[in-house]
């Protein structure tokens, strides 16, 4: 099934822009990001730390809407469902 | 009352928002934390529309590297102390506005006192554990803060209204890592104006403020996406087992 994944900031730069993923039926955020992270090593720098953990403090939304954190590990997509993910920044 | 002055100096925004709603943006007094990157604009912006008192909160001096973006610190002022350079200059632009200047680090313990008088919060500030402390300070008060952030060409705004909407804790439980960040001046001008737009709007009532909302500004290609937030109740600031809770008795 083919999932939009949308990303911003430094993850743009990385992930490129709107992506259409192509991901087996019955998969979910987790797996989707496991498959944004083998795209490159820094890729996956940006969403896992070494324990191999989605990075805490990133920001997941799926169809516009934020993804609670305990929520992500039993999210399943849908053919055409809208990921975002974003790396808030804190500067001032 | 606004004076003969008053009334001539903002005449091209009372012709929008009424004498009604100058008297609502003098009668406000908005409390700046961060006389940076994202508070210069903020404060010049609210300053020229005449918000009728303005507190400055910084513990920073004027560094050389500051001045790609932070308007309202200039060559001279290079070592002074930021909330005192910045002062002089709005005091300088509107003289009708009462400026007056903080010289502290916001924490967990002051922030509350440094807030209760406010009638709205701008954090402009560039860390999160003192961002941390002005939101607990805003719930515990009940006054809304609008939060702005950057980074590089990237930035991000919200509207807090405690009780209302998701706050910072509800946004972003975990604190995004990374200081002294690569940024270009123009960002933070365009999230600390966009901050003292939302307060525009809030004191005067016009249009509507990004409340649930987290505008994400992508300077690369200049778009904007806007993103749907809640209220997590299981949040450490807001949520059902907080204090905020208890004591507003949201706790059922
Ligand atoms: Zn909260």
């Amino acid at each position: 099934m083919k999932v939009v994944v949308r990303a911003f900031a430094r993850f743009r730069e990385v992930v490129g822009d709107v992506n259409t993923l192509d991901i087996p039926e019955g998969s979910g955020i987790q797996e989707l990001l496991t498959a944004l992270g083998a795209r490159s090593h820094e890729c996956r720098d940006l969403l896992f730390d070494e324990e191999g953990r989605v990075r805490e403090h990133i920001i997941v939304m799926v169809n516009r809407r934020r993804l609670a954190r305990n929520a992500i590990a039993s999210t399943v997509l849908s053919e055409e469902d809208e990921v975002a993910i974003y790396p808030p920044v804190a500067g001032g | 009352m606004l004076s003969e002055k008053e009334t001539g100096r903002y005449s091209r925004q009372i012709s929008y928002i009424g004498e009604e709603g100058q008297e609502r943006l003098k009668s406000a007094h908005v409390v700046l934390a961060g006389t940076g990157g994202l508070g210069c604009p903020a404060a010049a912006y609210l300053c020229a529309a005449g918000v009728g008192r303005l507190t400055l909160i910084d513990s920073d001096q004027v560094e050389l590297a500051n001045l790609n973006r932070q308007i309202l610190h200039w060559e001279k002022d290079i070592g002074r102390n930021k909330v005192i350079s910045a002062r002089e200059k709005l005091e300088a632009m509107n003289p009708w506005v009462i400026i007056e200047d903080i010289f502290e680090t916001v924490t967990m313990k002051n922030a509350p006192a440094l807030t209760e008088q406010a009638s709205l919060i701008i954090d402009a500030l560039d860390n999160f554990s003192a961002r941390y402390a002005l939101n607990h300070a805003a719930l515990q008060n009940g006054i809304p803060c609008i939060h702005g952030a950057v980074c590089g060409l990237d930035g991000h705004i919200t509207t807090v209204i405690p009780g209302r909407t998701a706050c910072l804790q509800c946004i972003f439980p975990h604190p995004p890592g990374g200081s002294d960040v690569p940024v270009i001046g123009t960002t933070p001008g365009i999230i600390g104006l966009l901050q003292a737009h939302e307060a525009i709007k809030l004191i005067t009532g016009i249009g509507t403020v990004l409340e649930n909302r987290l505008l994400i500004w992508d300077g690369r290609d200049s778009s904007i996406a806007t993103v749907h937030l809640e209220r997590d109740p299981e949040c450490r600031a807001c949520g059902i087992n907080s204090s905020y809770a208890t004591r507003t008795g949201e706790r059922q």
